[in-house]
């Protein structure tokens, strides 16, 4: 039986669609929620996510993943309501956007504290919500080196995967040495790992995306829309061109299986203030298009957008 | 004739007038979370459960004289405002706020880690903006609304000694002081006399701080309480009723009081159990805030002091503190 843990319930990976494995709902940093600079109202953030999901809905697309960790705004009673509400899947998950996203309670935490938390949410639930995660969260802090809380954390996602079948997503792929040697060391298969961020701006040049694949790993062209040609581009902006030949020339060499697109947009920022005009729909108004100039067929598309992603996503335990 | 305007203390239920508060527990904590617990798996925080924990000992502190409670614990360590508000109006006790966060350690990445390139941590001028907001305008429930003015900042340097971040917390405690009328509380990292410094060094008066921890280290305690008081803060003696393992006794504090008091230094002394409410995340303790007044004030009487001095150390000395200056 295929299973993928959506707010709302299980679903049969068939009926995922069209999936956007790597979005936000809304992020901020830990601590984020203290300063009023940022705080919305409630109408407010349902005016700026339900347009978009509604439309991403209109244009054909199936799932949203939220990549939001816990303690990043993560928020699943509100994803329930959207969901129900605009009919778009919605996945949460568990897990950590990278060690320096993890407050004090669990960075303090040992290796089979962090387990239990994360196969307790992918079983039984997030909180009181009722709401299960269906994939991991793992992450690099900044700085560019895994610190050993990242390594804890890792540790402690391979084990939960392990233990739950699902899937672990990374929030970067540098340094990617040691988190592979963490899944080898764990047994976890490497086709359970979506490497994450292998094209932005800042990390593109440092990650050996060819070699994650080589051993296995999925390799994630997530951060489509961050380009250096927007208004007022973010840090880890890239030239659009750039990375749509980073992806061409990656799947070109038959590694069309491995990869995973996704957008990293945020619906309505938590804590800080987001990319104007930089929305999931990214996909349908500008890379689906870009893809098929670039001489991609609709089973090309099918792959990397449909089946790829509910391979992923299927829980296998 | 000039108006003159009440003295006053912020407390969850607004201004309360100084001469009210009575006998007052200054270093105490309510609902004391570790940041992130209320995320984990293994915690459960039924807030009705909660209160009544809490209505039980602060029923007890009325009952045996307490007036006033001070929870010191922060913005960011399982601050419930209107849970604190509701317990006041229930059990009669005035509970004043805190604002401010740390040691560093306990910061969220908002602060330490930022969505910039390089992700340098927050300096001291943004720390005094938040906290001063707290102060004046209201404390947060994040996300959803400000409730009433926070009574005091309170921070804490790492204990192996204070970090950049820590000093950036100290020296916005500081300003936001300057800048609102509310007193800072701080625990020492390392070196007493070096963390008190990084405040004076803002230009806040002495007699606006509070340094405690004082008497957690049985064989530190004296010189650093007279260290404190010498130079004309508020030394506070928080851990009553802790024992044992390094601390010192409650006898060996009472003996400490009465010096410091023989030495002139009772209007800088302060005392306070440091109970733990209720802890979600770590163990806390089980001590009553009601022991300052069951246990320790006996102890004082024996050593002399009289009923004015006692007085003077559990009302006198935190309506001081605790009494909003004019900006």
């Amino acid at each position: 039986m295929s299973r993928v843990n959506t707010v709302l319930g299980p679903v049969p990976a068939e009926e995922l669609g069209l999936v956007a494995v790597h979005e936000h709902i809304g992020y901020g940093m830990p601590g984020s929620e203290l300063d009023t600079r940022w705080w919305k109202t409630p109408e407010q953030r349902y005016q700026e996510t339900v347009p978009k999901l509604r439309r991403f809905h209109e244009l054909g697309g199936g799932t949203f993943v939220d990549a939001t960790g816990i303690c990043n705004g993560r928020d699943p009673d509100y994803y329930r309501s959207l969901s129900a509400k605009t009919g778009v899947h919605i996945v949460a998950c568990t897990g950590f956007v990278g060690g320096d996203t993890a407050l004090a309670h669990f960075a303090d935490a040992e290796v089979d504290y962090l387990a239990a938390q994360f196969v307790h949410e992918i079983t039984v639930g997030i909180g009181g919500t009722g709401a299960r995660a269906g994939v991991i969260k793992v992450g690099v802090s900044r700085g560019g080196r895994m610190t050993d809380l990242d390594k804890r954390i890792y540790r402690a996602a391979a084990r939960a995967a392990r233990a739950t079948g699902a899937p672990i997503l990374t929030h970067l792929a540098i340094d990617a040495e040691n988190a592979i040697a963490i899944f080898e060391e764990e047994r976890l298969p490497l086709h359970r790992v979506l490497f994450g961020h292998v094209d932005d701006g800042v990390n593109a040049d440092k990650t050996r995306d060819v070699w994650i694949a080589d051993q296995g790993g999925r390799i994630g062209f997530d951060t489509f829309g961050y380009e250096t040609e927007l208004p007022d581009p973010p840090f880890w902006a890239r030239p659009r061109r750039e990375r749509l030949d980073h992806f061409l020339r990656f799947i070109g060499d038959g590694r069309i299986h491995q990869v995973l697109a996704s957008a990293d947009a945020n619906c309505s920022p938590l804590g800080w203030p987001g990319v104007e005009g930089h929305t999931v729909n990214y996909l349908f108004d500008d890379l689906i298009p870009d893809l098929r100039a670039a001489g991609l067929d609709e089973a090309a598309i099918r792959t990397v957008f449909v089946d790829n992603p509910a391979a992923f996503l299927t829980l296998q335990p | 004739m000039g108006h003159r305007t009440t003295p006053t203390v912020n407390t969850v239920l607004g201004p309360v007038p100084a001469a009210e508060l009575g006998v007052v527990a200054i270093h105490e904590a309510l609902l004391s979370v570790v940041p992130g617990a209320e995320h984990a798996w293994d915690v459960t925080i039924d807030r009705a459960e909660v209160f009544e924990t809490l209505a039980a000992k602060l029923t007890e502190f009325r009952t045996h004289g307490g007036g006033t409670l001070v929870d010191r614990t922060g913005m960011f360590h399982g601050r419930d405002l209107r849970l604190y508000e509701a317990l006041s109006r229930t059990t009669g006790v005035h509970l004043v706020a805190s604002t401010g966060q740390g040691p560093e350690e306990l910061l969220g990445g908002y602060f330490l880690t930022p969505q910039t390139n390089p992700p340098t941590p927050w300096p001291a001028g943004k720390f005094a903006e938040l906290f001063a907001l707290e102060a004046a305008e209201g404390m947060v429930v994040p996300r959803v609304e400000r409730r009433g003015p926070a009574g005091l900042v309170a921070t804490a340097a790492t204990r192996a000694g204070m970090t950049a971040t820590d000093e950036s917390l100290f020296r916005g405690a500081a300003r936001a002081a300057l800048a609102t009328g509310v007193p800072v509380s701080v625990r020492y990292g390392a070196d007493v006399r070096h963390d008190l410094d990084v405040l004076l060094d803002e230009g806040l008066p002495a007699d606006r701080i509070a340094v405690g921890d004082l008497d957690l280290d049985r064989d530190l305690a004296r010189a650093a309480a007279f260290e404190v008081a010498g130079r004309g803060a508020y030394a506070v003696l928080d851990h009553l009723g802790t024992e044992g393992e390094g601390h010192p006794t409650d006898a060996e504090r009472a003996d400490l009081v009465a010096e410091l008091v023989a030495a002139g230094h009772g209007g800088r002394v302060l005392l306070s159990v440091g109970a733990t409410g209720v802890a979600k995340g770590h163990p806390g303790n089980d001590l009553p805030y009601a022991h300052l007044l069951t246990g320790f004030v006996p102890l004082l009487r024996e050593r002399g002091l009289d009923g004015t001095r006692v007085r003077r150390l559990l009302v006198d000395n935190p309506r001081e503190l605790l009494t909003v200056r004019a900006v």
